[in-house]
C-alpha cells in the first residue's frame, strides 16, 4: 500500500493560514529555515486535526477513517463520510484549526520581541 | 528571552513549536492506542500533509502495509536515458523528424498524445531554454500568501514573489468568488510562451491567441525525466533573454530547477486532450513501461 494519504480538503477549505505566513515573512529566515517552521506547522495542524476527527469517531470508524485517508482518492467521499458521522464536523475542525493557528501567532509575536545576548 | 544564535527569532520559534508538535503527536497517539498500529505503519500519524504534489513524487523508496521500504523504480529516469540519443548536444530548435520521433516516445510512454504541432499550429521551438517566473495574480484582490495551500507551499514557493502585471490573458478568475480549483491549479502549473514567435501569429490573432489560450503541454527535462503538465498561462519571456519560455515556480520544482539558476533546457509539446482528462501537475512514467 502506497503512502498517499492527504487531509487537503480540509486545508483548501477551513484551514486559513495566510496571516501566519504573512507574519512570517516579516522576519529574516535562510530558505532552510522557512522549510523547517513550516513543517513544524502543518505537521502540527496535521495533529490537532487529526486528533479532533478521531475523537469524534467510533472505533470501528476510525479504522475505516485512516483507510480511506490512505487509498480513497476522491477527497469530497471522505469529507461525505466524516458528515455522515460526526456533526458539525467541519466547524469541529475550523475551531481546533483556528485555535492553533492563534497560538502560532502569539508565539511569532513572542519571537519578534526576542534580543541577543 | 535571551539566545546567543544569530537568529533569535528562529531559534525562539523552532523551540517552541518543536516543543508544540512534539506533545500534539503525544497526545494523538496516547489517545487513539485503538488505531496506534494503523497510524504507525501508514505514517499517517507522524508524517506532515503530502499536499504538495511535488513531494510525492520524488523518486524514494515507499511504505508498503507491512511497514516495509519498497523500491520504487523511477521510469522516468529511464526515459532520460532513451531520451539521451535524440536530444541535439547543443541547444537548438529540433528538426521536424526530431520532433516527430521524440513526441512519438513521450506519447508511448506516459499514454496521452503529445505532438510539436496541433491543430496546424506550432510554436517557434519544441526545445529551449526554461526559466523560473513569478506568481501571478489569480483574481482582483489576489495576494501572494493566498497561493499557499499550506505552510510547506509558502516556504517552498512563497520567495518567488509575484509578478507586478496579469498574465496574457488577464485574471484567472473574475472574482475571488468565481475562483475555481480548475484556476488554481492553472496559474499553479503555468507556462510563459513565446507565442508571439509562432508562424503565423500576426497574421491571424485572436484565432491563436484563442488557441494557446490555457492550452495544455507536456514539459519534460531530458536530463532527469522529470515531466510535468502544464498550461500557457502568460506569454513570454522577450527574445533577447536567451530563454525560450518560463514556467512557475512549481512547474520549476516538478522539472528540477527551482534551485541554483532557476533555468535549464526543457522539451514542451503540445497535448492532444480534446476532453480534458489529463489532470495538471507532475506527471510519472506509468508502471506498464516499467
Amino acid at each position: 500500500m502506497t503512502l498517499k494519504y492527504n487531509m487537503k480538503f480540509f486545508y483548501t477549505k477551513l484551514v486559513n493560514i495566510e496571516t501566519l505566513i504573512s507574519n512570517l515573512d516579516e522576519l529574516d529566515l535562510s530558505a532552510g529555515e522557512k522549510a523547517h517552521l513550516a513543517n513544524l506547522v502543518d505537521s502540527s495542524l496535521h495533529s490537532a486535526i487529526l486528533d479532533e476527527i478521531l475523537s469524534n469517531l467510533s472505533p470501528e470508524d476510525k479504522k475505516l477513517f485512516l483507510e480511506k485517508l490512505e487509498t480513497e482518492k476522491d477527497h469530497d467521499k471522505i469529507l461525505e463520510f466524516l458528515n455522515e458521522k460526526i456533526d458539525n464536523v467541519e466547524d469541529r475542525v475550523k475551531k481546533v484549526s483556528d485555535q492553533l493557528i492563534t497560538e502560532l501567532h502569539e508565539d511569532l509575536k513572542q519571537a519578534k520581541e526576542v534580543t541577543v545576548k | 528571552m535571551l539566545f546567543k544564535s544569530k537568529k533569535p527569532h528562529f531559534e525562539y520559534l523552532r523551540q517552541k513549536w518543536t516543543n508544540k508538535h512534539k506533545n500534539l503527536h503525544a497526545n494523538l497517539l496516547d489517545k487513539h492506542k485503538d488505531v496506534g498500529r494503523q497510524l504507525a505503519i501508514s505514517g499517517i500519524g507522524s508524517l506532515m500533509l503530502l499536499t504538495t504534489p511535488a513531494i510525492g513524487l520524488l523518486p524514494a523508496g515507499k511504505l508498503s502495509a507491512s511497514g516495509q521500504i519498497e523500491h520504487d523504480v523511477d521510469r522516468n529516469s529511464l526515459l532520460a536515458t532513451e531520451l539521451a540519443d535524440k536530444i541535439p548536444t547543443q541547444m537548438q530548435a529540433l528538426t521536424p523528424e526530431e520532433e516527430a520521433q521524440i513526441g512519438e516516445l513521450l506519447s508511448n510512454r506516459f499514454g496521452f498524445k503529445v505532438s510539436a504541432e496541433l491543430e496546424n499550429k506550432k510554436l517557434n521551438r519544441s526545445y529551449g531554454m526554461i526559466g523560473g517566473e513569478q506568481h501571478l495574480y489569480r483574481y482582483p484582490g489576489d495576494t501572494l500568501q493566498a497561493h499557499s495551500q499550506n505552510a510547506t507551499d509558502w516556504a517552498m514557493y512563497g520567495g518567488s514573489g509575484i509578478a507586478p502585471g496579469l498574465g496574457a490573458w488577464g485574471h484567472f478568475a473574475p472574482s475571488k468568488a468565481e475562483f475555481t480549483k480548475k484556476d488554481e491549479q492553472r496559474e499553479r502549473y503555468y507556462l510563459a510562451v513565446q507565442t508571439f514567435l509562432s508562424p503565423g501569429y500576426a497574421e491571424r490573432l485572436k484565432e491563436y491567441r484563442d488557441f494557446y489560450k490555457f492550452r495544455k503541454m507536456l514539459v519534460v527535462n531530458p536530463k532527469t525525466g522529470q515531466a510535468v503538465v502544464a498550461v500557457i498561462g502568460d506569454a513570454g519571456p522577450a527574445a533577447w533573454t536567451g530563454k525560450h519560455l518560463g514556467g512557475s515556480p512549481e512547474v520549476m520544482q516538478a522539472v528540477g530547477l527551482a534551485g541554483g539558476p532557476r533555468k535549464g533546457a526543457v522539451l514542451y509539446f503540445f497535448i492532444d486532450d480534446p476532453e480534458d482528462k489529463v489532470p495538471l501537475g507532475p506527471v510519472k512514467v506509468p508502471e506498464r513501461f516499467g
